[in-house]
């Protein structure tokens, strides 16, 4: 009993020892990529690029477009009111 | 080909606006500046009217050259913080941050994505705010702000309602001139400045926030993209 009791505190710990060590590589991971903030939007001009070819610019009003046609209805955001006075 | 009656025809071309769902909305860069009459004294009055055009120029920068971000319409102007008993009026905008779904942010506890959120955009565009001189030196300028708010992770799933994180920041503009001069630290830097945040419309409150440098903002392009003819950004 106590054999098992032991072995499952040794599992535990090792589950959590792991779990930490995923969580401070994937901060490093965060603070260290430049890149990886954006990566919706730079995966939406890829995409677009790649399809027209002959026309890679890409303007402000693509932007929003990419903004729009990935939209998810309106989010819930907190009133203005409840930050600043007028 | 059959002619329509103009009634007919308008009436069609009515309907069809009001029912055909989509049509791209854009906010122009003076749709950012808060309206003059929404001001509520004569002291942001006067700031909004003596630094329209400067904050205009701002807010197309922020447009033409930095399209991953938006200004809420309406959210650039000079505001005192809510709970403030006196007008002192800080140089605020408020940001969206075009962040989409990523399994790296959203398994940051809420605060560290606080922290990268801030130190990423908000330091960035107090800085790009304290180089407006002339607005910054103006009296009646207490200090600056900067709202920032982005989809919280997970909610823009199908059959969740989405939701933003928004944290919303004020300094004094003694203490972010020594800030980004390198002459007080971050940790001082927090320690001075108001801030909070909310999850959606909940307030949480004051959260521990680390702010390191991050040069994103500042050096990112869109892979192609072209300023408008006559836009030069830097």
């Amino acid at each position: 009993m106590r054999a098992w009791l032991s072995l499952a505190l040794f599992f535990g710990g090792v589950v959590m020892l792991t779990s930490a060590c995923a969580t401070s590589e994937e901060w490093s991971d965060w603070k260290g990529h430049n890149t990886h903030f954006a990566s919706g939007t730079h995966g939406f001009f890829s995409l677009r690029n790649n399809r027209d070819g002959s026309n890679p610019r890409v303007t402000r009003t693509d932007v929003e477009s990419a903004r729009q046609e990935n939209w998810w209805g309106k989010a819930i955001t907190v009133s203005p009111e409840q930050i600043f006075q007028n | 080909m059959r002619r329509l009656h103009p009634r007919v025809l308008g009436g069609l071309l009515l309907t069809a606006a009001l029912v055909v769902p989509g049509g791209v909305t854009h906010a122009a860069p003076e749709d950012a500046l808060m309206p003059l009459e929404k001001y509520t004294t004569l002291k942001g009055k006067s700031l909004a009217s003596a630094h329209r055009t400067r904050l205009l120029q701002f807010s197309q920068h922020i447009y033409n050259c930095l399209p991953w971000l938006s200004v809420y319409p309406g959210e650039l102007g000079f505001r005192p913080p809510r709970d403030n008993q006196s007008d002192d009026r800080y140089l605020s905008t408020w940001i969206f941050v075009d962040q989409r779904e990523d399994a790296v942010f959203a398994a940051l506890p809420q605060e560290r994505r606080v922290s990268a959120m801030f130190s990423r955009y908000g330091v960035d565009m107090l800085r790009r705010m304290a180089g407006l001189p002339e607005v910054i030196e103006d009296a009646n300028v207490a200090g600056l702000s900067v709202v920032l708010s982005w989809l919280k992770p997970g909610t823009s799933r199908p059959g969740r309602q989405a939701v933003n994180e928004t944290f919303a920041l004020f300094i004094d503009k003694g203490t972010l001139r020594e800030f980004l001069a390198k002459r007080v630290s971050a940790e001082e830097f927090t320690n001075r400045a108001k801030f909070t945040l909310f999850d959606g419309l909940d307030p949480v409150g004051r959260v521990p926030i680390e702010v390191w440098e991050d040069s994103f903002n500042s050096t990112y392009k869109v892979t192609n993209y072209e300023p408008p003819k006559g836009v030069t950004c830097p």
